[in-house]
């Protein structure tokens, strides 16, 4: 923790007591299925910190843990699992928070958009509908939310809302839609917004458009976002800082313009080496060999170390200590060799 | 919750694939069932036909009459046992007959296609709309009491059960490229369709039929309560429960309540059956093994 | 788009009335399979007059073509005029509707009884799951095997005999008492339908529940009743309400099992009376009503699903 301060700490516009809480904190989280022997770890020790009005990039390949460490800031844990460590959402202990408490936090304090706004819209249901069932959950009049919804709309963008609140998701594009849950997500005015892997699903073309929405939305409302995707590129494009993530642990945390300059993990440098990059000169592209894993199949010691090429005997020992490289926060023991 | 975590999934998979306690012994009761239907003249301790008036209505756990008596003085278990007969071959017959229906209309519709498949396939939508009881009854009404004309209304009956599955099937496997290549190197329709065809639908049919089975066994059996089915000395669980109706009101229902509760495990042995069956043809069919 | 519509509902429509058309046939035709004469096979033990046997021939068209035979009595079926019983001597159509009251309340209060408790269980299995859930499971493997008549020797033996809370046989009289008279043979005839519904609804339930706009609602703070509500629920609205069609016709024929069993004066048991009687004009009057009862009831359902999941397009008719 103590490391952390090396890292640029981004203010808050008005720099209240209150205010300087942090959208997100989560701190050494840890999460498990099943208990005793056949528990399945997924998560270990996770730190993610996310300011307010700060973009921060969660990047991995899929079952990294990613998406995982998301959901529990909205306390959605899968079934039968058991969180160690805290997660802070503004002043709200997530881990600890009774059901009323995880209610008034997803009405208000935080929100999420999904990746496939086709399959996070109920599609029985108007798109009225699913933006004001946010709103009357947390009080307000059905004609007042329903004004909310238009003005909402019209905000992200689509045309004519007065009709489009009427009609349902299948009469949709996937990039419109889209727009509507970000619509839907920014309709509580919330402190913080969880964006897990939110363009995925969409075309090449609607992607940059989504994007530079909800770039637009998130100034204009002053939120902090967790931005989840396996795209490096675009998270650096976007975020302030990023936490790289691998086997359910964070391997690396850097401010985004130094990571690519100066990646300090090997399986960072590994993930930039592997998209065709339009930062740098035209090199060969490498794959990283193995598969991806998840904690509970991944070695003793550094998780990365059986697809490592810089892995030693030493990797073996233990799981190394996150410390500082440059402008990172790594936990690597060799992080001079990726970038001296 | 929908995000997938790969590490459960592989846990829930291993467990699915074990054969559940409950198959094993659905399984055993319908051996048991059969072998004693079959093996009634030797194993029953009466003739079940032996009345006396003297030993009415016993309870079960008599000494010599372990299930009892009914009415008139017949045991019930050794009624139970030579009853298995006729309610397991009747059953059998109406699952014979309509496998062997779906599987020529089912195969015909989807090797045929255009107007002769959409004939077809209302034909089945209209066979349908007539409860398979209903049907049963009809032809009791034109043919007089009896099974044989029943079993053969009850083929017809189930006969879409079988045929709309063997036909969807048959469509799918039909549309993969190696049944074009046979076809091109000149082989005969008939040819490809029995010795490619045939093979894939097989295990869907093996599974709807045990569902089949059960139904025919309940239709088959409530005409036989209803005095609409076997004729005596001929008898069947449903018409010893029928017998048993005014022993029920008299409170001594064991002798009804026993055959009942044979038809119930029966049916429900045989519908684990055929769920365990088509559940493991869904799984190997997603998991393309 | 009205024509859109109106040509989709015609097509529906043709499709139910081709299958009642295919089906009266049959039923109409069946006399004819009969072996031998059919009069005098269906006669059998009564004494007829030789006009009588005449005035039969008359009325079945056997005296005429098959198809002249076949248009004279469904043309006088769509006048309500369905024959004469050959055991009443009376109009078949005024037997069939003095005993609808019976039949009609004993199907509503079964179908009652299982819609309720069929998708209470599959409802609370479905988001409990574990141990509930299998309980359920079990639950419901053990209703959908039990036949009717079964479950009725068991309710008669124990809530009857055994225990004295519920009459054995008849309709009762009054409102209070037909339905407590009722009580009975209308669980006897939902416990398979329980069952049934039970099995279809907990895989509906569960299949919405696993779907990631459910995850989404919670995720934007809806509380568990109305997530259950409004996008669970809802959702699992349409396959409901399919295997609710199908449930009535069923039921239908099941009263001839369950009005046996209990001595209840309806059309089930006018229906197995007039099958061991060879009463064919009864017979097929009340084959055609349960034919009717299952196109029309389904066509309803068909008709109903667009309003009920706006993804069924009035234009995709293609099934």
């Amino acid at each position: 923790m103590l490391a952390k301060k090396t890292l640029a700490r981004k203010e808050a516009p008005d720099g209240g007591a209150e205010d300087r809480r942090d959208a997100l904190g989560v701190s050494r989280l840890s999460l498990a299925v099943g208990a005793g022997e056949r528990a399945i770890p997924l998560l270990a020790d996770v730190t993610v910190r996310v300011g307010r009005g700060e973009t921060v990039g969660l990047v991995g390949e899929s079952g990294s843990g990613k998406s995982l460490t998301a959901r529990t800031a909205l306390g959605m844990l899968p079934r039968g699992a058991r969180a160690t460590g805290s997660v802070t959402v503004s002043d709200v202990d997530v881990l600890s928070a009774g059901r009323k408490t995880l209610r008034d936090l997803r009405r208000t304090r935080a929100s999420m958009i999904f990746q496939d706004p086709r399959a996070s819209i109920n599609p029985v249901r108007r798109i009225g509908d699913y933006l004001t069932e946010g709103l009357r959950a947390r009080g307000v009049p059905a004609r007042a939310a329903a004004e909310r919804a238009l003005d909402l709309l019209d905000q992200v963008g689509i045309r004519d809302p007065g009709s489009a609140v009427r009609r349902f998701p299948h009469e949709f594009s996937g990039g419109m839609l889209q727009r509507v849950v970000i619509a839907g997500a920014l309709s509580t005015e919330p402190e913080l917004l969880l964006a897990d892997e939110p363009t995925t699903a969409l075309d090449v073309t609607t992607q940059a458009e989504v994007i530079a929405l909800l770039k637009n939305m998130q100034q204009v409302h002053g939120t902090g976002m967790l931005f989840v995707t396996h795209d490096l590129d675009l998270a650096a494009a976007i975020c302030d800082r990023i936490y790289v993530m691998y086997a359910g642990r964070i391997v690396e945390e850097s401010v985004s313009a130094a990571l690519f300059t100066a990646p300090a993990h090997p399986y960072t440098r590994a993930l930039l080496e592997a998209s065709p990059s339009v930062h740098g000169d035209k090199v060969a592209i490498k794959a990283i060999k193995g598969r991806p894993r998840a904690l509970a199949e991944s070695p003793s010691g550094c998780s990365f170390r059986d697809r490592c090429p810089l892995a030693g005997d030493d990797c073996a020992a233990s799981v190394p200590a996150h410390r500082p490289h440059g402008t990172s926060l790594v936990a690597c023991l060799h992080p001079e060799q990726v970038t001296p | 919750m929908t995000l997938t975590i790969p590490a459960l999934r592989a846990r829930s998979a291993r467990r699915r694939r074990r054969r559940p306690l409950i198959v094993s012994l659905a399984v055993a009761f319908l051996v048991l069932i059969a072998v004693t239907g079959l093996l009634a003249p030797v194993l029953a301790p009466h003739s079940p036909d032996a009345t006396s008036l003297l030993n009415s209505l016993l309870p079960p756990g008599t000494e010599g009459y372990w299930l009892g008596t009914d009415s008139t003085g017949r045991d019930v278990l050794s009624r139970i046992m030579y009853g298995a007969r006729l309610s397991l071959l009747a059953p059998l017959g109406v699952v014979l007959l309509s496998g062997v229906l779906g599987i020529t209309i089912g195969l015909l519709a989807a090797r045929a296609g255009g107007w002769a498949d959409a004939v077809i396939s209302r034909g089945m939508d209209i066979v349908f709309a007539f409860p398979s009881l209903l049907l049963a009854m009809l032809v009791v009404a034109v043919f007089g009491p009896g099974l044989t004309a029943p079993i053969c209304a009850l083929a017809v009956s189930y006969t879409p059960f079988v045929g709309r599955v063997v036909r969807s099937v048959a469509l799918q496997e039909g549309a993969r490229p190696y049944m074009e290549s046979y076809r091109v190197m000149g082989f005969g329709e008939l040819w490809v369709t029995l010795r490619h065809l045939l093979p894939n639908v097989m295990p869907v049919l093996i599974a709807q039929s045990a569902l089949a089975f059960g139904y025919a066994l309940v239709d088959l059996a409530s005409l036989s309560y209803l005095g609409l089915g076997v004729r005596p000395p001929d008898a069947d669980w449903g018409s010893m429960i029928s017998q048993a109706r005014s022993a029920i009101l008299q409170g001594e229902p064991w002798s009804g309540l026993l055959p009942g509760l044979v038809v119930l495990l029966t049916v429900v042995s045989v519908n684990v059956l055929g769920e365990h069956l088509g559940g493991s043809i869904g799984r190997k069919q997603s998991e393309g093994v | 788009m009205a024509r859109m519509l109106a040509a989709w509902i015609g097509k529906r429509a043709l499709g139910a009335l081709l299958t009642v058309l295919a089906a009266s046939i049959l039923i109409y035709g069946s006399l004819r399979l009969v072996p031998g004469d059919p009069v005098l096979a269906v006669a059998g033990g009564r004494r007829l007059t030789p006009e009588q046997v005449e005035a039969l021939r008359h009325s079945y068209g056997l005296d005429r073509g098959f198809a002249q035979g076949y248009l004279a009595w469904i043309g006088d079926a769509l006048r309500l005029d369905l024959g004469t019983s050959l055991n009443y001597q009376t109009g078949v159509t005024s037997l069939i509707t003095g005993r609808l009251g019976v039949s009609g309340l004993l199907i509503l209060y079964s179908a009652t009884l299982a819609i309720v408790f069929g998708s209470a269980v599959a409802l609370v299995s479905a988001v409990k799951g574990g141990l509930v859930n299998r309980i359920a499971t079990i639950a419901v493997a053990v209703t959908t095997a039990t036949p009717s008549f079964v479950s009725a020797i068991g309710l008669l033996a124990l809530f009857s005999v055994g225990l004295g809370w519920f009459p054995a046989t008849g309709a009762g009289t009054g409102p209070a008492d037909r339905l407590w008279h009722l009580t009975l043979p209308a669980t006897a005839m939902a416990i398979v339908a329980f069952g049934v519904l039970a099995r279809v609804g907990n895989a509906a339930f569960a299949e919405e529940l696993g779907r990631e706009h459910v995850e989404a609602a919670r995720s934007r703070g809806a509380s568990g009743a109305a997530v259950i509500r409004r996008h669970v629920v809802r959702n699992a609205l349409a396959p409901m309400l399919t295997i609710v069609g199908l449930l009535f016709a069923s039921l239908f024929v099941g009263t001839a099992v369950v009005e046996t069993a209990f001595g209840l004066d309806g059309v089930g048991s006018l229906l197995v009376s007039s099958v061991s009687r060879r009463d064919f004009p009864v017979v097929q009057g009340i084959a055609l009503i349960a034919v009717l009862l299952f196109v029309v009831v389904n066509t309803l359902v068909d008709l109903a699903m667009p309003f009920i999941d706006p993804r069924v397009t009035v234009g995709g008719l293609s099934r």
